[in-house]
């Protein structure tokens, strides 16, 4: 099995390569390629020259908190996995290293080898993009010399690798929590019971050490946390952590290599759990199997039918059609597990600033936590959220069939999205608002409320502005947006993002001006007369303004939708 | 005419040039005829009736539904088809009925309750309401399509394959389906690579070959063109001498 996988790994390598040097005689490719390598060559080369020429005496922190940086940091980072584990157990993550691909569950599934050769074949497959991940960040390191690069390549490399495979270990034993055989379960409860003693001992040592006093810094709680969890039992349960991330710090040559050895041999570790765990592979790989016969493509996502006690009614405007459609997606795709799961991340975050910031209480760090996701759910979370066009040109085939016209159907769309969106942002806000008084105590209770009220106003103006501009693209550049949960690889294809992202947000630059000068104008009238409330009615008109542009898009795309040709929409590779 | 295809060409762009897929296609079905559309692989079929369907825009010439151009007036001609491809293209997030009611919903079907409740037990899909895609046979998911397009009273059908997957006695049904369609006054149609269906369901018969129409006719007149007289009487015989793939008689 071994040559055929690395039969398969080297034709694939090469094969992928030729294509992409292929596709760049297509111009859309060419440009993505050259602004990718620009923006490689700016953001990593020309920083690590500029880096390099600035290193001097007088450059730098102080060497003396260096060193004290350089030995708490393997610290720091250990802890910072044994939570990224944590999460890891608590999260559906998946670390796609069971994720075979439809030729080879094809191929290689009812070839005459063993589930453990698959699972090698898969962790060698992996280890491609692995490499390449793990020289990037090595390249990025300020003033390092060319061997010390490739020493924090192996590092990350070893690093990244473990985490892979771990996580993988993590999928399989998450499916047999449940199990009905008794061995089984208590094999599977066996590590997540050792790693949540870890993390209670830990948990236990750092609130005693952070109790007495705050960190004076960033640098300060490094060194502390170093101090802390390098003595007793932290330093025990913390140590397959540490060991992984030492490599990164230590000095080359004696300690380097002890520390080398010393990841590599929790790397085996690991290794050898995820192998020895060949009966669920075997459970996971047909489960797998089945997905792919039913569902190709990449990634597939699992839905769950239950009753969602919205029913379509027979007759109305497309457009509900489309917002019920996209209802059902989402209902079915989250449940109410994942999203416990999920609100443990704010909790922890939470629990985590009280326990050792300088925050002031609760009210303030979930006030500041909550404006800050109103922000992001405005300004970034349009972009993630493809429940939209975005997703849906995958079923172009279907729509097009539709008697439905096309300024409907982009409305119907973005409708859905931009509802939950702009739900989350006023749940959000009105959090940030309720307890602003922790955060924002020098301020006017009539402004808060003034700020908070036009937030309110200009979040679905924004939001759908900007679902009204990917849409836009999607439906102008089909060819360059990936298709539902598709990502195009290559330096073409980061150059196409970086154009697309550019592009996105100078359109709603364009897009926002109007609004916003009628929103200044408006508020400058106001503002006489009521003060800071005038924010309200300056939102309102920037609202409106916004609101009016949306609505005239939709319309300007619908010609587009009609005249766009399913064969546009390339799929990745 | 229900179906009017007038010099219709559709070329593909690769990266060794302009590809023609159909070239100066002209036909017309009427209501009630059932036209068998048959050719070899890359004869231009699937992209005849993606054209018909909407879905592929032609590089030349028209296409019209009851007399409504798909390109000019596309909402009043989309809303006469149903298209039902050969690989069931289903939302993975909907169910079975989910998915008749999306469709009732779309195309304003009245009395939709009792038309859906027919069509699941007509194609033994009862009892799957509830079940999403990926719960499906490939064979059930090619049902629910078949449900999708029949629940509506399109005037133009249109079969892409449309037996895959199905069983032999959804085959059987999915025969007479088709027919009692064509009786009710729809026109039909069917591409499929199934010759036997062909002669026993269609009405008509074209047949295509890298992208033009090379014979077009009911049975009896292809089979007394003068040139096809001595292929023998079959269509499978009739198709192999018409792409020149019959082998002349004495040799293995």
């Amino acid at each position: 099995m071994l040559g055929a996988s690395l039969y398969i790994i080297g034709c694939s390598a090469k094969n992928r390569v030729r294509v992409r040097l292929r596709r760049l005689r297509q111009p859309r490719y060419l440009v993505g390629a050259i602004v990718g390598a620009a923006y490689l060559y700016f953001s990593v080369f020309a920083r690590m020259g500029r880096r390099g020429r600035r290193a001097g005496p007088r450059g730098g922190p102080p060497a003396a908190a260096l060193e004290a940086l350089r030995s708490g940091a393997p610290a720091a980072v250990g802890l910072a996995l044994l939570i990224a584990t944590a999460v890891g157990w608590l999260l559906p993550f998946d670390s796609g290293l069971l994720d075979f691909s439809q030729a080879e569950v094809q191929f290689l599934f009812p070839a005459p080898v063993s589930r453990r050769s698959l699972l090698v074949h898969r962790m060698m497959r992996s280890q491609i993009g692995i490499l390449l991940g793990s020289i990037i960040p090595a390249l990025m390191v300020q003033s390092f010399s060319g061997y010390a690069r490739v020493r924090i390549s192996i590092a990350t490399w070893l690093l990244l690798s473990t985490a892979k495979i771990y996580a993988t270990g993590v999928s399989l034993a998450r499916t047999r929590l449940t199990s009905t055989d008794t061995r089984a379960r208590r094999v599977a409860w066996l590590p997540l019971t050792v790693l949540g003693s870890a993390c209670a001992i830990v948990a236990i040592a750092l609130w005693q050490a952070f109790r007495a006093a705050p960190p004076g810094g960033a640098q300060d709680a490094i060194v502390r946390i170093g101090t802390v969890v390098s003595h007793g039992l932290p330093r025990i349960v913390l140590w397959p952590f540490v060991a992984l991330a030492t490599p990164l710090f230590a000095p080359w040559p004696g300690e380097y290599l002890v520390a080398l050895l010393e990841a590599a041999l929790v790397a085996a570790v690991c290794v050898a759990w995820v192998l020895a765990s060949d009966a669920t592979f075997q459970d996971a790989a047909e489960d797998v199997a089945a997905r792919k016969a039913q569902q190709p493509g990449p990634r597939a996502v699992i839905y769950r039918a239950r009753a969602t006690g919205w029913d379509l009614a027979p007759s109305g405007r497309a457009e509900v059609a489309f917002v019920w459609k996209a209802a059902m997606q989402t209902l079915r795709v989250v449940d109410m597990r994942s999203l416990l799961r999920l609100a443990a991340i704010p909790v922890a975050i939470t629990a985590g600033s009280m326990a050792f910031g300088r925050a002031g209480g609760l009210p303030a760090v979930v006030g500041i936590f909550a404006l800050a996701a109103a922000g992001f759910t405005v300004l970034m979370a349009p972009q993630i959220l493809r429940v939209d066009l975005r997703q849906d040109l995958r079923h172009l085939e279907l729509l097009k069939t539709w008697p439905v016209k096309g300024s409907a159907v982009v409305r119907g769309e973005i409708a859905w999205p931009g509802a939950l969106l702009t739900a989350l942002a006023w749940i959000l806000i009105g959090i940030a608002l309720a307890l602003s008084s922790a955060n924002f105590s020098r301020v006017a209770i009539p402004a808060r409320l003034g700020a908070a009220g036009a937030a309110a106003l200009v979040a679905p103006a924004l939001v759908f502005a900007q679902l009204t501009i990917h849409n836009g693209v999607a439906l102008m550049f089909p060819a360059w947006v990936p298709l539902g949960s598709q990502r195009a690889r290559g330096l073409d294809a980061m150059g196409q993002r970086i154009i697309i992202l550019g592009g996105t947000w100078l359109l709603l630059a364009i897009m926002v001006l109007p609004g916003v000068l009628a929103g200044a104008i408006v508020w400058f009238a106001f503002s006489v007369i009521v003060g800071p409330m005038a924010l309200i009615p300056g939102a309102v008109a920037c609202a409106v303004v916004v609101g009016i542009e949306v609505l005239a898009a939709t319309e300007a795309l619908g010609p587009l939708y009609e005249r766009m040709d399913v064969l546009a929409v390339e799929r990745t590779e | 005419m229900a179906i009017s295809v007038e010099h219709f060409s559709r070329t593909y762009t690769t990266s060794t040039g302009t590809v023609p897929a159909v070239d100066d296609l002209s036909f017309q079905v009427s209501a009630g005829e059932i036209v068998g559309l048959i050719g070899p692989n890359g004869a231009g079929k699937t992209t005849t009736l993606r054209a018909l369907a909407g879905i592929l825009k032609p590089t030349s010439g028209h296409v019209r539904i009851d007399g409504h151009d798909l390109m000019a007036e596309p909402i009043e001609a989309k809303r006469r088809l149903a298209f039902m491809p050969d690989e069931p293209h289903l939302f993975e997030y909907l169910t079975v009925a989910e998915h008749l009611r999306l469709i009732a919903r779309l195309y304003t079907v009245e009395d939709f309750e009792r038309r859906s409740r027919a069509l699941l037990d007509e194609l033994e899909l009862t009892g799957k309401e509830d079940s999403l895609p990926g719960e499906l046979s490939r064979g059930m998911r090619q049902k629910v399509v078949i449900a999708c397009g029949l629940v509506r009273s399109a005037t133009t059908l249109l079969f892409d394959e449309p037996l895959t997957g199905l069983d032999p006695l959804g085959i059987r049904r999915m025969r007479e389906t088709i027919a009692s369609r064509a009786r009710e006054g729809a026109a039909i149609l069917l591409s499929s690579h199934l010759l036997h269906l062909v002669e026993e369901v269609c009405t008509r018969v074209m047949i295509m070959d890298r992208g033009r129409k090379i014979a077009d006719g009911t049975f009896e007149e292809l089979r007394t063109r003068a040139e096809l007289a001595q292929a023998g009487s079959s269509l499978e015989q009739i198709f192999l001498r018409v792409t020149g793939h019959d082998i002349p008689s004495g040799q293995p």
